[in-house]
């Protein structure tokens, strides 16, 4: 399968679709759930369904560990490339990981002004010009708004789509029937696009609802959920 | 005897005496092989000029770049003095607690790593060494994806705990996170920075002090009040990790009848199965926990005995072969590195089965020749002493040897061959005309040195330009050489500017249909040859040429197949664009014909010569060029100015990390587009980022820069021809 089929077949649009369009430049998305349900998978397979579009990613992580990160997203490929037969994909693999940068912050020791500003730097000095920001594992639960308006402020004056996943850090947070916890709310003004993820065991499927789109807060399940196995988004 | 002879005879005599003290030789349990790997700048020659002081070997201290002029014992070549960097391993022996230790320095530049895979292939244990406040750095991983690979057993040692930013707990951290090593401190410090007093020795549960004016006095005492909490929480944390590897140890913590032996026991156990990492610290330089890091290597590093090593039987279809430390054994020997120094020609040699004495006959199963042992000497730095006879699991050398690299010594009975080392093939090239006659014997002489000691660097004579090229890892890696041809053999060279080893490659499949005919007086020749070329899907296992025979019904004489193959063969070695070889090629024949009388063997192979021009063209050519893997360290206000670097260098950012006051900065970059760069990057940073690298892989050249490349050759071409 060459690679313009494998993206029209994509379940990322009917992903989109649910977002009626997508995030959209300028905004920030959320995906939220407890630990452990496949965040970071969801969060890779939708930078990756970018990368194949030749859209330039950055993956801003906190983990320490960029090695973490890239093999995420080399099995993600992977994954989605056998499922699809995609031909010569040693060769695309090659050629979209150029659009794509892993940034590495310990969160303790960097503020958002300074991540904002490496991003920054990055993009002016390095001449990256990234499409969409992923950051993966911060804590936003915990973040203070400043710097939270900061973020989509920054989204805003370089144009691009930023992404968080998101897991409360606090052990004592409720989470309502969409497997979003009630600390995410205080920035709910600021988040364009709000996705819950919440095991359901009967299906055995992790469902995605679309908690908040752009101004509209009335969560509707959307058309596709993540398959436990694959950790990929599927339809 | 003149007076000189008398001196020589009276230093020989003193270090006779010296080895005569030194009783401990023939326990094989009381021995061990260790190396000390590290990135550039860590400490490794500092602690090494410790090690050697602590075990008596040398009477006084010299620093790397100390004021003295002296520079470190381990640092023998002139050059390496100068510029503060070590280049060839320096073998030496040193005895602590009764334990004969062989150490030895590796180079810490990546473009020196054949040195550290050739050191690490023939020790049983290693010293890691972390800088307290880098730790670990790019170079770090590459030495542990080494360790790794040759099941080298470690103790990590935490250097420069007395420098400003210093963090042990942080470098144990990476070690989990980064190399995905069990790491387990052994020790945590009495202060930090500009305020450490020594350690807390987590077995003992002492505090532990180096006194003196070299540290020389170890003064064991309680632990300082404040930090006994700590310690005894660490110590939990440590009998916890530890007693996995020993069901006593993990009984009698349940009886609280902990021994320090269990202890030891139990780390070793793990340590020897590459399981676990015990962490040392302290500061080289500040002389502080060099004497227990040597204890370490005593008491968890393997003896010779305790590492199983194989070698292939040439006469039984390379079978493995399991060898043993056992001296009454017929004798294993692998020569694993030649210096042609001072001295004449050295071999350093480990011994792994057998013992060897002065005068014993060996047997080289590369060359089949059979030698007598001359001079067998056990090696200190730069100077050496006389030894009689050398046993297993040992490291010595031999004088006067005709061998390479690499090569197995046995007992004339055997015929064994000790695996291959892993040797990467070379990435740069550069172009060297000797100024008059003598430079240009003197430079013979020296890359007949070179090339026997590095099997990395690679020299030959240019058939088109008759230039002399020398091959190699890296700028720096060749830059050293052409220096030490200026100091060591006095020939003076000028260079070119260096050249990438390129490939060529095709892109899609093509079929060719090719005949050779020549009629013009005696005998003819003809042959004609059909079939396709193709590219070789990446992979792994994917060859750099492949060729497939698919004639069917003998229209080509099976006798002239290996002509085709020969041909194609000579065909990819130079390919069209570029004239370097061309790569992940298959040539597929399946028709053609033959003449009784006019075919021949040179007439097939001329056939596949031509059908392989015509078809390289059809076949869309691509130029194929090194891609290094480019580390970048420094502060993190030089962030913007190193991904500016990288983008002029036709680079791809793979990844940043930032920890608030450094950042590492990860690229791909086309190889030829780094030369100076360590000059541009001193420049864009005060001279504080330092940046490493090696191949990644071979990736295409866009197609400007390699219209380009084959515009320059053409014109090379046209100015030699007109020659």
């Amino acid at each position: 399968m060459e690679v313009q089929e494998l993206n029209a077949l994509s379940p990322l649009r009917a992903f989109e679709q649910s977002l009626h369009g997508g995030l959209g430049k300028g905004n920030l998305g959320v995906l939220v759930s407890r630990h452990g349900i496949g965040k970071t998978a969801c969060l890779v397979h939708l930078a990756t369904d970018k990368l194949f579009r030749n859209e330039h990613i950055i993956h801003v992580s906190f983990s320490g560990n960029v090695e973490h990160v890239i093999n995420w997203y080399k099995e993600v490929f992977r994954q989605i490339s056998e499922g699809r037969s995609l031909s010569d994909a040693a060769t695309i693999y090659n050629e979209i990981l150029a659009n794509r940068v892993v940034m590495n912050f310990s969160q303790e020791n960097v503020s958002v002004e300074k991540v904002l500003s490496s991003l920054e730097t990055l993009i002016k000095h390095g001449s990256f010009q990234a499409d969409a920001v992923m950051f993966d594992g911060y804590k936003l639960t915990i973040a203070s708004e400043e710097d939270v308006r900061r973020i989509k402020q920054f989204a805003m004056d370089m144009k691009i789509e930023v992404w968080f996943s998101v897991s409360p850090v606090r052990p004592d947070v409720v989470f309502d029937e969409h497997g979003v916890p009630n600390t995410i709310m205080k920035y709910e003004n600021l988040i364009d696009t709000l996705i819950g993820l919440k095991y359901n065991e009967a299906m055995d499927k992790v469902i995605m609802t679309l908690v908040k789109d752009k101004t509209v807060h009335n969560p509707i399940p959307m058309k596709v959920s993540l398959d436990p196995k694959t950790m990929l988004i599927s339809e | 005897m003149t007076t000189g002879d008398e001196g020589v005879f009276a230093l020989r005599e003193s270090r006779r005496i010296l080895r005569e003290e030194e009783v401990c030789m023939s326990e094989l349990s009381k021995m061990r092989n260790i190396g000390i790997s590290a990135h550039i700048d860590s400490g490794k020659t500092t602690l090494s000029e410790r090690i050697l002081y602590y075990c008596n070997r040398i009477h006084a201290i010299h620093e790397v770049r100390g004021k003295d002029g002296v520079g470190a014992t381990m640092d023998s070549m002139e050059l390496e003095r100068e510029r503060g960097i070590t280049i060839a391993s320096a073998a030496t022996h040193v005895v602590w607690k009764d334990h004969d230790i062989n150490v030895i320095d590796t180079p810490g530049h990546v473009d020196f790593t054949i040195e550290v895979e050739r050191s690490l292939r023939v020790l049983d244990g290693a010293i890691m060494v972390l800088c307290s406040v880098a730790g670990v750095q790019s170079q770090s991983i590459t030495v542990d994806r080494q360790m790794k690979r040759y099941r080298v057993p470690r103790i990590a040692f935490i250097n420069k705990c007395d420098r400003t930013g210093a963090n042990p707990y942080r470098v144990k951290q990476q070690l989990i996170d980064k190399l995905g090593l069990n790491a387990v401190l052994m020790q945590i410090p009495i202060g930090l920075e500009d305020r450490l007093e020594g350690v807390v020795d987590l077995v003992t549960m002492e505090a532990v002090y180096f006194e003196g004016v070299n540290g020389d006095d170890v003064r064991r005492a309680p632990i300082p009040e404040g930090l006994k909490a700590e310690a005894a929480a660490r110590r939990l944390e440590m009998l916890d990790a530890v007693s996995l590897y020993s069901d006593e140890l993990m009984e009698a913590m349940l009886d609280d009848a902990v021994t320090e032996e269990l202890i030891h026991n139990a780390i070793r156990k793990g340590t020897i199965a590459l399981q676990l990492v015990p962490i040392m610290m302290g500061s080289a330089y500040k002389n502080k926990g060099i004497q227990l890091l040597l204890d370490g290597v005593v008491n968890y590093l393997p003896n010779p005995t305790q590492v199983t090593n194989t070698a292939l039987d040439l006469d039984n279809n390379e079978e493995i072969v399991v060898l043993k430390s056992d001296e009454k054994l017929p004798p294993v020997i692998l020569g694993f590195k030649l210096e042609d120094g001072q001295y004449g020609q050295l071999t350093y040699i480990r011994i792994y089965q057998g013992k060897l004495k002065k005068g014993d006959e060996l047997f080289n199963t590369r060359s089949h020749k059979k030698f007598k042992v001359g001079r067998l000497v056990r090696m200190h730095a730069a100077s050496m002493e006389d030894i009689v006879e050398a046993n297993c699991g040992d490291i010595a050398a031999l004088f006067g040897i005709e061998c390479a690299s690499g090569d197995t010594f046995c007992h004339p009975s055997l015929n064994y061959s000790m695996t291959s080392m892993y040797v990467p093939k070379p990435v740069i090239s550069l172009s060297i005309t000797p100024i008059d006659k003598k430079s240009a014997d003197n430079m013979a002489k020296a890359l007949n040195r070179f090339t026997k000691e590095d099997p990395t660097f690679h020299s030959y004579v240019d058939p088109e330009s008759n230039q002399t090229i020398i091959q190699g890892m890296g700028e720096l890696h060749l830059e050293v050489y052409v220096e030490r041809m200026r100091r060591e053999y006095k020939a003076e060279v000028t260079t070119d500017r260096p050249e990438v080893a390129y490939r060529e490659a095709i892109s899609q499949r093509a079929e060719f249909n090719y005949t050779h005919k020549k009629q013009t007086g005696g005998s003819g020749q003809y042959a004609r040859i059909a079939g396709y070329v193709e590219p070789i899907e990446d992979g792994p296992d994917a060859k750099e040429f492949e060729f497939i025979d698919m004639i069917k019904g003998g229209v080509i004489p099976s006798e002239y197949i290996p002509s085709c193959e020969k041909g194609f063969t000579t065909a990819v070695k130079k390919g069209a664009q570029l004239g370097f070889p061309v790569v992940g090629v298959r040539c597929v024949i399946n028709d053609g014909a033959f003449h009784p009388v006019d075919s021949s063997d040179q007439a097939f192979q001329t056939a596949a010569l031509g059908a392989f021009r015509e078809v390289y063209e059809k076949a869309k050519p691509v130029i194929l060029e090194p891609v290094m893997k480019v580390s970048v360290e420094g502060p993190a206000e030089f962030q913007g100015n190193i991904f500016g670097s990288i983008n002029q260098r036709r680079g791809i950012i793979v990844s940043s990390t930032e920890d608030g006051v450094n950042c590492v900065v990860d690229a791909e970059v086309p190889l030829s587009e780094m030369f100076g760069y360590s000059t541009v990057l001193r420049s864009l940073t005060q001279g504080k980022a330092e940046f490493t690298m090696e191949l990644a892989k071979y990736s295409r050249v866009p197609t400007g820069v390699g219209e380009e490349l084959k515009r320059a050759y053409q014109e090379k071409r046209r100015k030699e021809q007109g020659r």
